[in-house]
């Protein structure tokens, strides 16, 4: 045990390619990064002698030095010089930033000295490039060109590939993965037959009907409801609940009717922004509400103005750009180029939201007020609708409206009646009641009439069962935005500035005010935009959910910081491959299951767990237990419990007593549902963001007070705990 | 059987952390963790001096209690009664509920009297503090950043006001381990009382981006003293082992054949559970304690109150919980100041008084941190929501702290003459936090763990010191 957890350490030191020369992008910008520049880096205010080591021009000419780094000459450059020092007065870097420069770190620094110390722009930036898919030795194992890449690379590392997995685990898998319920054994003995005659054909087919099923949508509706934060309270103070679920049926219908990932990008940026748009754009555009709001007493609104543009900024950049300009609200970032202007350009994209009314007219009643909304019905709904009201004007032969009128004002005289004592007005309601009366049955027979009120009731309740949504709307003159001096939004004295995206990005041509459309547009554009990047982001964070490990293992920052892609030209293609699909999720998703790598086992033996801890080069599938919600909707699934029905109101399965007894404004008392709801699937439960479901919480579910790219994966007593009581199931 | 922790932060640590340094040393001291009931030992190279204390815990006064009414005597104050604030205070600074509203003094609503040998200003709200004035070192120039009740209890506890950070309990348990083998090293109680009761968040033991086996657990009052932890109706502790051992059986046999250290650790957390199913309620049952310690506290069994969660904390620190959070949610008094100070002082007062008293007769009060404060202080200016009250401030309030390593009887910096701005030995929520960690052995710009690209800290990024002056 020991030896081998020693091997581990000695392996997880290395960086996994050490053959051939170094490569700035993989070997020694994560050094820079970590460990020069905090002081030597992008942010001009901290910067230490005038020395900045994040380009060829500062690193070769700048600061107080003749020569920082003189390229070829290792030991004639100040960088390596310090780095070797032992007076602590001189050393880099310095005892107190308690950072250390490893033996093998320094080796990668003066080789890349020598070999002329180039420079490389960050992989983040660069336009993803469409590599062909590379020969393989066993060219027997590959279904796709995903496979040659990742087989390629296991070749130049001479490790093989792990052996496919048994057809029920990959059966089980697919289900999982594609729809996070588990397969019935029907489904196993089917597929296992299918599998014994054709087994691509047998895949192919699973994988096509689980993305048709509706269920498709549910999972991955998971996943984007952590990344956007999506919860049904407004997260601050009383944590009251606001109305919102409609967003999340759209997102899982986006996701079903396989909606393009630059529409579905465009309509909740900019839902309201495009022209006439549809309810459902509407809806969509409820994603700039999702944000943690208040009405807390003695807010100040300037404040909570920085606050939520701050918020919206950290959001739309991790889950788009996958980067961190969140850092950059008081400062330049540390270690990538965004500027504190970038940032509050950014934010001024989000300044034409309306959405202040709260400030003042937030109300400690559930839900809260939250305008703007509106009302939406599902398409059940509407549909009965318009049968129904085709019903009642068949009744009514054109004269609706007044058949309308006559019936509630008799039915209000009704009302009246025994309550009058004066007996003149009593005589005055009785001849009127008598007239409305009269007309009323010149206009419909009883039946008619009958068959009329039965209709009327049945389409105001549809109506009533309509669902209020916080949408977004346009000011017509959008706030003014400065740049807040160190954040503090008390300071007034900082620049007037204007929509834009960051400074050493591709920019938005366009002489008016640049707005949220013309955001969304650039975020997915390829060519005039950074739609390269967006699609490198998505694309590595589809391969997470499917190889349970991102290309980088850094799946919210592509930053300096970040962990360079184990796999860059995969990464590459990959993005190129969504954009040049049209965006297409599905097509992208089925790309990846259907791969061979994809069926790989996942038993792992000790010594390729020991050679690649992060299975950073895919010789074996990921093993990890299962999310919270898929865990419940299994229990739910295998017990013959589960309601699968699409969309609507959120759910409250069973939940422990007097969990919210700490919510206050109003006082909270969790009422379980009590139809077959609490049997219905884990997308569809209450997101309290301030007491999340216990049973969710155990299992990593996030809060969604901030994007989660890459939940944690714990193991720990509390979560037995939670499945250990067997007659308490979640769910009942 | 294999050590819990062992598999736990071996699994977590090839799952969440990047390299950063200390990791290595962490798995090398996993290694030789010994057969059988096994705790985390905490970070290897931690700590990172000799400690002073082992636990601590907060006694958290949410809502904000006044520090005019409690430690910071302005005779100032009291004369400029009734008058207009003086402009020079409140230009260009932060308001909360008195925005646009005109200002005047409110002066002390009650009379301040200087107690025992160190002679310290504690106001008559707090009689059993008064008796307390030699114990404890009194910071009268505290400040923080959120001036909002949520996001200034989130400051307070993580040190940034963006959610989703560790909170302090978390950081100290995952720095230096548990000490017990039965229950939670970060426990959170609560109790009421007061003006309308504070919201307190989850989040505000949350364990952030830190392993979630650091997040707080919270016992409840009534019901299950912890979700989950009793059995169902119908299922004994007999049938529970049974269970158990059968899962135990059964997660065996597979692992033989997949050999997924994830098993290991799970057979070993059902085992844990399964410990804590005993322990916790054993804990929470007080019939074991005297009448005259009952009667120290003020505390009934199962009333909830604070005293009985005074009485809780102390064996939960007894029994090697490292942190222990307790909020009174009472404190938010924008009116009837006067009235809900009695109320919360007299639900408060005592069982505090009995909790050092009785964390001194231990001989636990020398290796244990005890903390006394709210998120933020009190306007000197009137607000009159009902009789008189103050709005939220944060340029200054008071906090306590005592027990090991803390000079005890010290008054620590001032606020002007007013009570509004700290403005000698000014002490922000991060140089608390430094403070704290340097008590427990850990030096906070070496304390640190890497999410998003950064090296995250409980202090933070900007400068934080230790506060020396009140370290014995």
């Amino acid at each position: 045990m020991t030896h081998a957890m020693n091997y581990i350490l000695l392996t997880l030191a290395l960086p996994l390619q050490l053959t051939g020369s170094v490569d700035f992008n993989r070997d020694i910008r994560p050094i820079l990064s970590d460990k020069c520049f905090h002081c030597h880096g992008p942010d001009e205010e901290k910067r230490e002698a005038e020395l900045r080591l994040d380009s060829f021009e500062g690193a070769t000419e700048g600061g107080e030095f003749a020569t920082p780094i003189a390229p070829g000459k290792p030991d004639e450059s100040e960088v390596m010089i310090r780095i070797l020092e032992s007076d602590p007065d001189e050393i880099m870097p310095p005892p107190q930033s308690h950072k250390k420069i490893t033996k093998k770190e320094i080796d990668l620094i003066r080789q890349w000295i020598t070999e002329g110390a180039k420079y490389d722009e960050p992989w983040t930036y660069k336009n993803p490039i469409k590599h062909p898919a590379p020969s393989v030795k066993t060219e027997l194992w590959p279904t796709n060109w995903v496979d040659q890449f990742i087989l390629h690379r296991l070749e130049t590392e001479h490790l093989p590939p792990s052996a496919d997995a048994d057809p029920v685990t990959l059966l089980r898998r697919l289900h999982f993965d594609l729809t996070g319920l588990p397969p019935t054994p029907k489904d196993a003995a089917r597929f296992t037959s299918s599998f014994a005659t054709n087994e691509q054909k047998a895949i192919k087919d699973e994988v096509d009907h689980l993305l048709a099923s509706p269920a498709y949508g549910e999972r991955l509706a998971t996943y984007w409801l952590d990344l956007v934060r999506y919860a049904d309270t407004v997260g601050y103070h009383g944590d009251q609940d606001h109305n919102i679920s409609p967003y999340r049926d759209y997102v899982i219908n986006a996701f079903n009717m396989n909606l393009p990932f630059d529409q579905f990008t465009r309509e909740q940026l900019a839902g309201d922004l495009l022209p006439n748009p549809t309810e459902d754009q509407q809806v969509a555009s409820g994603y700039n509400r999702l944000l943690q709001t208040t009405h807390e007493g003695g807010l100040q609104p300037a404040e909570y103005r920085a606050i939520y543009e701050a918020d919206r900024v950290r959001n739309v950049s991790s889950v788009w750009m996958g980067a961190t300009v969140g850092c950059a609200q008081c400062h330049d970032h540390k270690y990538d180029p965004y500027t504190a202007k970038d940032f509050h350009a950014l934010g001024a994209f989000f300044a034409d939201i309306d959405d202040e009314s709260h400030f003042k007219s937030g109300t400690n009643s559930l839900p809260t007020r939250r305008p703007p909304e509106i009302r939406v019905f599902n398409r059940q709904q509407r549909e009965k609708m318009n049968a129904l009201n085709i019903l009642l004007d068949e009744l009514s032969k054109g004269k609706r409206t007044e058949i309308s009128r006559l019936i509630s004002d008799i039915s209000k005289q009704k009302e009246q009646l025994p309550k009058e004592n004066n007996p003149l007005k009593k005589k005055e309601i009785l001849d009127s009641l008598k007239i409305n009366e009269d007309t009323l049955a010149s206009l419909m027979s009883e039946n008619d009439l009958n068959k009329w009120k039965k209709v009327d009731f049945d389409l105001k309740k549809i109506d009533s069962e309509g669902r209020l949504t916080m949408v977004t709307v346009a000011l017509k003159t959008p706030r003014i935005r400065k740049i807040l001096p160190r954040g503090n939004w008390l300071d007034e004295t900082g620049d007037v500035v204007q929509p834009a995206v960051p400074h050493f990005m591709p920019q938005i041509k366009k002489q008016s005010r640049q707005n949220r459309l013309d955001l969304a547009n650039w975020l997915t554009d390829p060519n005039e935009g950074i739609g390269g990047l967006t699609a490198r982001v998505i694309a590595n964070r589809l391969f997470y959910l499917y190889f349970g490990t991102g290309l980088s293992r850094s799946l919210g920052d592509f930053g300096g910081q970040g962990v360079p892609p184990s796999n860059p030209e995969l990464l590459d293609r990959l993005a190129v491959e969504f954009y040049e699909s049209g965006w297409d999720l599905k097509h992208m998703i089925r790309l990846l299951v259907t791969s061979r790598a994809y069926r790989q086992s996942s038993l792992t033996p000790s010594s390729l767990q020991e050679r690649d801890p992060y299975n950073e080069l895919i010789a074996r599938q990921s093993r990890y237990r299962l999310p919270a919600e898929m865990i419940r909707d299994n229990a739910l699934a295998v017990s013959g419990l589960l309601v699968n029905k699409t969309g609507g109101p959120s759910i409250k399965p069973y939940q422990p007593a007097g969990y919210y007894r700490h919510l206050n404004f109003p006082p909270r008392k969790y009422r379980q549902d009590s139809s077959e709801s609490i049997y219905r699937r884990s997308v569809y439960m209450h997101w309290q963001r301030q007491f999340l479901h216990p049973m969710l919480r155990a299992f990593d579910s996030p809060t969604r007070e901030e994007c989660m790219a890459k939940r944690p994966r714990s193991n720990t007593p509390v979560a037995a705990m939670t499945i250990l009581p067997l007659s308490k199931p979640h769910g009942h | 059987m294999t050590p819990i922790y062992n598999y736990i932060n071996r699994r977590t640590f090839l799952s969440n952390t990047g390299l950063s340094f200390g990791s290595a040393a962490l798995l090398s001291q996993l290694v030789q963790a010994q057969e059988g009931v096994s705790t985390y030992p905490g970070l290897s190279g931690l700590p990172h001096h000799k400690p002073k204390i082992k636990r601590v815990v907060f006694l958290c006064m949410a809502g904000g209690p006044s520090h005019l009414e409690t430690f910071d005597f302005k005779p100032q104050l009291n004369k400029l009664n009734g008058q207009p604030m003086p402009d020079s205070f409140t230009n260009g600074q932060p308001i909360a509920q008195l925005q646009g509203q005109k200002l005047k003094v409110q002066g002390h609503l009650t009379r301040f009297q200087k107690h025992g040998k160190s002679g310290q200003f504690i106001s008559d709200y707090m009689p059993y503090h008064a008796k307390m004035a030699d114990d404890i070192s009194v910071i009268r120039s505290m400040v923080t950043e959120q001036i909002n009740h949520d996001p200034a209890h989130t400051f307070m506890n993580t040190g940034t006001a963006i959610s989703g950070r560790p909170s302090m309990g978390s950081w100290i348990n995952y720095g230096l381990g548990s000490e017990s083998s039965d229950l939670p090293g970060f426990v959170v109680l609560t109790s009421v009382g007061g003006r309308n009761p504070q919201p307190i968040a989850s989040r505000q033991w949350g364990s952030g981006f830190l392993p979630s086996e650091f997040q707080g657990v919270e016992f409840n009052s009534s019901g299950d003293p912890v979700h989950y932890v009793s059995n169902p109706a119908g299922v004994d502790r007999n049938h529970q082992n049974a269970l158990i051992r059968t899962i135990r059986r059964l997660d065996s046999q597979r692992n033989k054949l997949v050999d997924n250290p994830e098993i290991a650790t799970r057979i070993s957390a059902y085992e844990m559970a399964f410990r804590m199913q005993a322990s916790v309620p054993e804990l929470t049952d007080l019939s074991s304690e005297s009448q005259k310690t009952l009667d120290m506290y003020g505390a009934k069994p199962g009333d909830g109150s604070f005293a009985s969660n005074c009485l809780l904390a102390r064996r939960l620190l007894e029994k090697g919980t490292r942190f222990v959070q307790l909020y009174h949610r009472g404190w938010d008094h924008h009116g009837d100041l006067d009235k809900y100070m009695k109320i919360c002082c007299g639900l408060t007062d005592k069982p505090t008084f009995a909790l050092l008293t009785d964390l001194k007769q231990r001989g636990l009060l020398e290796d244990t941190l005890v903390v006394w404060g709210g998120e933020f202080g009190r306007t000197p200016m009137f607000q009159g929501k009902g009789g008189a009250g103050r709005d939220h401030h944060i340029k200054g309030f008071s906090m306590w702290m005592a027990g090991g390593g803390i000079k005890p009887g010290l008054s620590h910096g001032e606020t002007d003459e007013l009570g509004y701005n700290a403005v000698k030995d000014v002490v922000h929520v991060r140089d608390f936090h430094a403070t704290l960690l340097h008590l427990l052995g850990i030096n906070h710009h070496r304390f640190s763990k890497k999410f998003q690209g950064l090296d995250m800290r409980l202090t933070g990024v900007e400068p934080a010191k230790v506060i020396k002056e009140i370290l014995a």
